[in-house]
């Protein structure tokens, strides 16, 4: 490693240290201002004498100063101690660990999904700007990007949970199993699944991939005109294999920052269609915890969604610098 | 080659549809599994801490109770086979029943019970969810197996509704958990040690709870073999999985859903007694226990003729039609219809219909003049009659009802300017003072009205301004309080029901909640699949009495495996699917024709 090399990743990881730190505060700060009486909302309808409810302020540190809240709160994140829930009286970090993979397992297929889709047709639009393909495409996928993911999650359910008129239902309505079959491994509980994941998939998939499409379709257009196309073209090499082995390899590049964003994204799942489609990820989570609101909950997801994203950031930081000569240079 | 992965994926999720066809429908062909949508999602399993409604409905069925609400509501014998109580109304002597086994098999005694209750009274993290109902229980003892004894400090009429509420759990299995009961959610270890008709065999976080029905229950053990109690974050994707049989109830249902399914040919429908109403809370002024005032609400609002006209410029009946659909009742009385022993109407002399004329007149005689703008000015602070109405940004018929309430007491000369928060923020700012107007419901989920009339208790007013306490809207008033003492130690029901209809009227009087209607609980079950679910029958109206998951999941019957639904989706589904795929096929073989030139 080159000296160059060590202070460039020094800096870019001091400076994610000093954002992680700013987050800190930044989280607390937030969710110490939300207008909160949780108590209220917990016992909501239920007799409750004036003893117990001073009980369980004491219980859930409703009673400490905001200053000794907050040290204890970056005391114990530093430590890697996310705090209890109110709500579900267990440690935070276990309610994250439990509602992780099921995010994972959406937000990653949909990434995937909308990958593959976006830059396909990002690539086969910026070819030939202005065709009948870019023109459905970009309008196609700019729409799905503008129309509110939750009622675009709800229309599919209705069309492909529901059925209409002579299509039968073909998806389930919601959940990630269903009742009585065998968890873990068994071949019958990944079918069933897979199953429940295509609604909330497809509907993540449609909403995220027009950024795919338009930015890899505008950096194949800045391509166009490149002289080292000419040169391949003058080789006698075919229009296929001079924009796959030619063109993309270079407009790949600004796709590259934007896919570790958002795989820094992937664990803040996507509330919204987590609600629609009852899936039990991180996104419900947070929906549940805001309901309340369940503040050391609100905090726990807050700093593991700000975390990873910071984290992804740096990465993406650190590749780029191996992707592209000119930023070695710099 | 992105093309050949793009083209495999889309086909990989195609080939899923026909299962996803026949998964859709086979619970309606199961026969054995009854699958309901929970109220809420779920927190904990834990009896002394469970707060929300989809806990508690798991709760009841695997933790017994000394008594068990009947159909009509009135506590009925369960662990306890009868009882009595002494002259003067200090001591009950329960008699227990006698060969009942914790699903373990350890013997269920008396013993249990007593180990329950003084936990829950000696233990603040046990008395979490039930400590205030125990709170004028002196002792709680067992002196032999089938024989538990409760003393209590004061007369308590309510006593075996308190009964009926609280779960006893084995001693056996708790007694390890009593030092760490707060953070104890009963939720990893299966099956749960309990008796009741269900026993818990398994959860899934945030999805669903496994009950399995418990053969050796003293009376009838339930039809189904299996209870999934499942629960969808959002209320429509519920009724769509009703539709198509992957779940066979939902009990809370919205009037445009209600509408909904009212043609379909597999679910039924069912208005039930309200046990809910809504209301407007107006803020006579925040103050604590010892007259200390604080917040900002408007201090016209402390005077009663303002009260009352607000109330006479409702247009209750409208709201019923509008709002609801009709399917529900104009408001008037403290308790809803649900329990008719209860149920208070006012005096035809004194029901304060629909009339803006007398509100108008009121105001006018009262000194509020009318001002610039059509609204009327304060004569005391000068300032105009300008009300803020915070209304639930989470509940859509609070933002129907906010329009109807600014048109019809602008007429009147009052202006509300509609604030609208989440349930958390106005959870906020109703203990702080700060408002004038909010739209509230509240429910009884018991037969029993002690806890709802306590609300409204000068007690639950907060004993300084940095400890809320949960008063609704500040009233207090000494003659109410004196009733409701009174009614704990009314033990004949009627006498108990006429301090009762006292107490309402009082409140009636006060309009400081003005009560706009009992809307009917809508539910619906599908029929194709399952019978006998709902009990009681249909009065006049067509409303059938308020229902009790308990009773109606022992009474289900699965209905003989039903032909058609799973078949025909099969039937249409795979084929389409099959069309799909083949066009992506051609599709592809055109294209790769198409480019041939291309690639040589």
């Amino acid at each position: 490693m080159t000296s160059d090399t060590a202070v460039y990743l020094a800096r870019k990881i001091g400076g994610a240290v000093v954002s992680f730190a700013v987050l800190l505060v930044i989280g607390f700060v937030i969710f110490s201002l939300i207008p909160a009486n949780p108590l209220e909302t917990l016992t909501r309808g239920r007799a409750v004498s004036a003893a117990q409810l001073a009980f369980l302020r004491q219980e859930l540190g409703l009673n400490q100063p905001v200053l000794e809240r907050f040290w204890s709160f970056a005391w114990n994140t530093l430590h890697g101690n996310l705090g209890y829930s109110w709500q579900f009286q267990t440690p935070v970090a276990t309610l994250i660990g439990q509602r992780l993979w099921p995010t994972l397992l959406l937000t990653g297929s949909a990434m995937i999904v909308s990958l593959i889709a976006g830059l396909w047709l990002g690539v086969r639009s910026g070819w030939r700007p202005g065709s009948p393909l870019d023109r459905v495409a970009t309008g196609v996928s700019l729409t799905f990007w503008s129309v509110p993911t939750f009622w675009l999650g709800l229309i599919l359910l209705s069309l492909l949970a529901v059925g209409v008129g002579p299509v039968p239902a073909l998806f389930p309505a919601g959940g990630m199993s269903t009742p009585g079959t065998p968890g873990g491994l068994a071949p019958s509980h990944i079918l069933d699944v897979a199953r429940h994941l295509v609604l909330p998939c497809l509907t993540l998939s449609l909403v995220i991939f027009a950024q795919y499409v338009t930015i890899m379709r505008s950096s194949v257009i800045d391509e166009l005109g490149s002289p080292y196309l000419l040169t391949a073209r003058a080789k006698g090499l075919r229009d296929a294999q001079v924009r796959r082995d030619h063109a993309v390899p270079n407009a790949l590049l600004p796709t590259v920052t934007v896919i570790f964003l958002q795989l820094g994204g992937l664990v803040t799942g996507a509330i919204t269609v987590e609600t629609v489609f009852s899936w039990p990820g991180l996104g419900y989570l947070t929906y549940q915890a805001l309901q309340i609101p369940d503040l050391p909950l609100l905090e726990g997801t807050f700093i593991v969604f700000s975390a990873s994203v910071i984290v992804m950031n740096t990465l993406a930081d650190i590749v780029y610098r191996y992707l592209d000569p000119r930023v070695r240079r710099q | 080659m992105i093309t050949r992965v793009l083209l495999v994926t889309l086909l990989a999720a195609l080939a899923a549809v026909p299962s996803a066809a026949s998964a859709g429908t086979s619970s309606s062909s199961g026969g054995s599994t009854l699958r309901v949508a929970a109220d809420t999602s779920f927190s904990t399993f834990n009896p002394f801490l469970a707060y929300f409604a989809g806990d508690l409905e798991v709760l009841d069925a695997i933790y017994p109770t000394l008594t068990t609400p009947s159909q009509s509501g009135e506590p009925e014998p369960y662990l306890a086979t009868k009882w009595t109580v002494s002259a003067n109304h200090l001591a009950w002597t329960f008699t227990i029943r006698s060969g009942l086994k914790w699903s373990d098999g350890t013997p269920l005694t008396a013993a249990d019970i007593a180990w329950t209750y003084h936990l829950i009274m000696t233990n603040p993290a046990a008395g979490t969810a039930n400590g205030a109902l125990v709170g004028s229980f002196a002792s709680v003892t067992a002196p032999n197996a089938t024989t538990l004894v409760i003393k209590t400090s004061s007369p308590v009429s309510d006593l075996l509704s308190t009964g009926a509420t609280i779960p006893v759990v084995p001693e056996h299995v708790w007694a390890a958990q009593v030092k760490n009961l707060s953070s104890f959610r009963n939720m990893s270890s299966f099956p749960v040690v309990g008796y009741g008709p269900w026993t818990l065999t398994g959860y899934v976080p945030d999805q669903y709870a496994t009950l399995t029905a418990n053969k050796d229950f003293y009376a009838d053990a339930p039809a189904y073999q299996t209870l999934v109690v499942q629960y969808y974050s959002d209320s429509d994707a519920a009724v769509d999985a009703l539709r198509t049989g992957q779940l066979d109830e939902i009990d809370v249902l919205s009037a445009t859903q209600y509408d909904s399914l009212r043609g379909s040919k597999s679910v039924s429908v069912y208005a039930t007694e309200s046990n809910i109403w809504d209301a407007i809370e107006l803020n006579t002024g925040a103050h604590t226990q010892n007259g200390t005032k604080f917040g900002n609400g408007n201090p016209a609002l402390a005077d009663p003729v303002v009260r009352k006209a607000i109330a006479l410029a409702i247009n209750r009946r409208e709201l019923v039609s509008k709002v609801l659909d009709g399917l529900g009742v104009t408001g008037a009385g403290y308790l809803p219809p649900s329990w008719p022993q209860w149920w208070w109407t006012p005096p035809a002399s004194e029901l304060e219909g629909y009339n803006p004329a007398e509100a108008d007149q009121l105001l006018t005689a009262a000194g509020f003049k009318m001002g610039p703008g059509g609204v009327r000015i304060d004569p005391k602070t000068h300032q105009p009659l300008t009300f803020r109405l915070g209304i639930h940004s989470d509940e859509i018929t609070d933002s129907e009802i906010a329009p109807y309430l600014v048109e019809w007491l602008a007429a009147i000369g009052i202006k509300l300017n509609v604030q609208s928060m989440s349930f958390t923020q106005l959870n906020t700012v109703l203990p702080e003072g700060d408002w004038d107007i909010l739209m509230d419901s509240w429910n009884v989920p018991t037969n029993d009205p002690a806890y709802l009339l306590s609300v409204q208790t000068c007690g639950t007013l907060p004993t300084s301004q940095s400890t809320p306490g949960n008063t609704d809207a500040f009233f207090c008033d000494p003659s109410y309080d004196k009733l409701y003492d009174q009614q704990f130690t009314d033990f004949s029901e009627p006498a108990r029901a006429q301090t009762v209809d006292a107490m309402q009227n009082i409140l009636y009087q006060a309009n400081t909640d003005i009560i706009l209607y009992y809307s009917d609980n809508l539910q619906a079950v599908r029929t194709s699949s399952v019978s006998d679910f709902m009990f009681g029958k249909q009065d006049s109206a067509g409303l059938y009495p308020v229902q009790n998951d308990l009773i109606n999941w022992d009474l289900a019957k699965p209905v003989a495996a039903a032909a058609g639904g799973s078949s025909t989706g099969l039937v249409i589904g795979i084929p389409i699917a099959a069309i799909v795929i083949i066009g992506l096929g051609v599709l592809v073989v055109v294209r790769r024709r198409g480019t041939a030139g291309d690639r040589e």
